[in-house]
């Protein structure tokens, strides 16, 4: 027993020596959408591009719109045919597969054709105004395209600190287990007991 | 690699997967004994956190299993640690999936119980205890890489990326976990021999 508590001591060090912020080689896969337009990176969880790896765009009942290569970045770029539920599924082909869910409200409603970018009022209005106010939907579509733009870069920044494991989850791991194990040795005690 | 998740594999792997992997956990369980717990849940604890140590390799990044060194300390135990672990990876990282994780443990419990019958099979001719972890430790991963390949072929992926897969980072991998499993069987005799199995201690 003293052997066996020594052992684990030395592990338990090595342990916290070892689980300093590191992440996972999982595959992963992230998007944002500014109007129509998806940019997004499909990445291992240390961060390497996931160059390799096959993007598929599909609708939410899993028709397979197009398929994608992303860039040696990992970076891949798409443009939505219109403002719907899209599954961005990578898949590098391995075993490793991730997917994430661009919603239709992040997708604003198709105002124009031209590029998000560069904002060119066409000649006539597409659609008329849908909201009870006067304001011009092309000023609301242009409001929450520069917003989007603002807030992407966050969105990324946020999901790369979710990812990354944290220390209190490991530490919460090895606990569990410790407790798993003492509950299993209470459960053989109990029943030993009982048959005696 | 070995934490395949959830959507690539067919149905019939997976269920014949978790029901190959559910009757190993019963019989493994039934015959784990008390003196074995602390020293299951500590092989547990070190694969759990273990396998979340990422070392950049090439395109991608790997991680130890320690699969040989496990089946070679626990024998039959070893199933139940894997599992454990494997069920928090799933909980709290989401590495694998739900529907894999039966597959998932029997890609790596199968090679730490052949590693396991092979130790005990070749210690009576007492090589240096090094090497033989060395041979090992090698295996447990090529052998876990084997069984995700071919599962991944059955399930219909392409077979030259899993192809690569297997050349690109098992075989590094393969060699990492050589030394890691050879030093680590050869530091655990020297420093608590009580920690191998009784076999091996009277023999070595």
């Amino acid at each position: 027993m003293f052997q066996a508590s020594r052992y684990c001591a030395l592990l338990g060090c090595m342990a916290v020596i070892y689980a300093t912020p590191s992440e996972a080689h999982q595959l992963k896969v992230f998007a944002t959408a500014i109007g129509q337009e998806i940019d997004g990176r499909a990445y291992f969880a240390n961060g390497a591009a996931a160059s390799g790896a096959h993007i598929i765009i599909s609708d939410q009942a899993g028709k397979q719109l197009t398929q994608l290569q992303p860039d040696a970045a990992g970076q891949f770029h798409y443009h939505a045919p219109a403002a719907m539920d899209l599954r961005i599924i990578a898949d590098s082909g391995d075993g490793h597969r991730a997917e994430w869910l661009i919603t239709a409200a992040e997708l604003s409603a198709p105002a124009d054709t031209s590029s998000p970018m560069v904002f060119t009022a066409p000649t006539a209005l597409p659609t008329p105004p849908v909201m009870a106010n006067q304001l011009d939907p092309m000023l609301i579509a242009a409001i929450e395209e520069a917003v989007a733009r603002r807030i992407n870069p966050l969105r990324v920044e946020l999901q790369h600190s979710i990812e990354r494991l944290r220390l209190n989850d490991i530490l919460a791991g090895i606990g569990y287990i410790v407790g798993v194990t003492g509950y299993f040795a209470w459960w053989r005690r109990r029943r030993d007991t009982s048959i005696k | 690699m070995a934490h395949l998740p959830d959507g690539i594999l067919i149905a019939p792997l997976l269920i014949t997967g978790g029901g190959v992997a559910l009757g190993l956990l019963t019989y493994s369980i039934k015959h784990l004994t008390d003196e074995q717990l602390p020293q299951t849940a500590v092989l547990s604890a070190a694969f759990f956190v273990v396998s979340l140590i990422n070392i950049p390799l090439g395109p991608s990044s790997v991680h130890l299993l320690l699969n040989g060194l496990i089946g070679v300390i626990l024998g039959w135990a070893a199933v139940p640690a894997l599992f454990i672990a494997l069920l928090l990876q799933l909980v709290f990282f989401g590495h694998g999936g739900v529907t894999t994780l039966g597959i998932n443990l029997l890609n790596m419990a199968l090679p730490a119980l052949i590693c396991a019958g092979l130790f005990r099979l070749f210690i009576p001719r007492r090589p240096p205890l090094f090497w033989l972890g060395a041979v090992i430790g090698a295996l447990g991963i090529i052998m876990t890489s084997a069984f995700v390949a071919g599962e991944l072929i059955l399930s219909g992926q392409a077979f030259l990326p899993t192809a690569q897969l297997l050349l690109i980072t098992a075989l590094p991998l393969a060699v990492i976990e050589a030394v890691v499993t050879g030093a680590a069987l050869r530091f655990i005799h020297q420093i608590e021999p009580q920690l191998l199995p009784r076999t091996v201690l009277h023999q070595v």
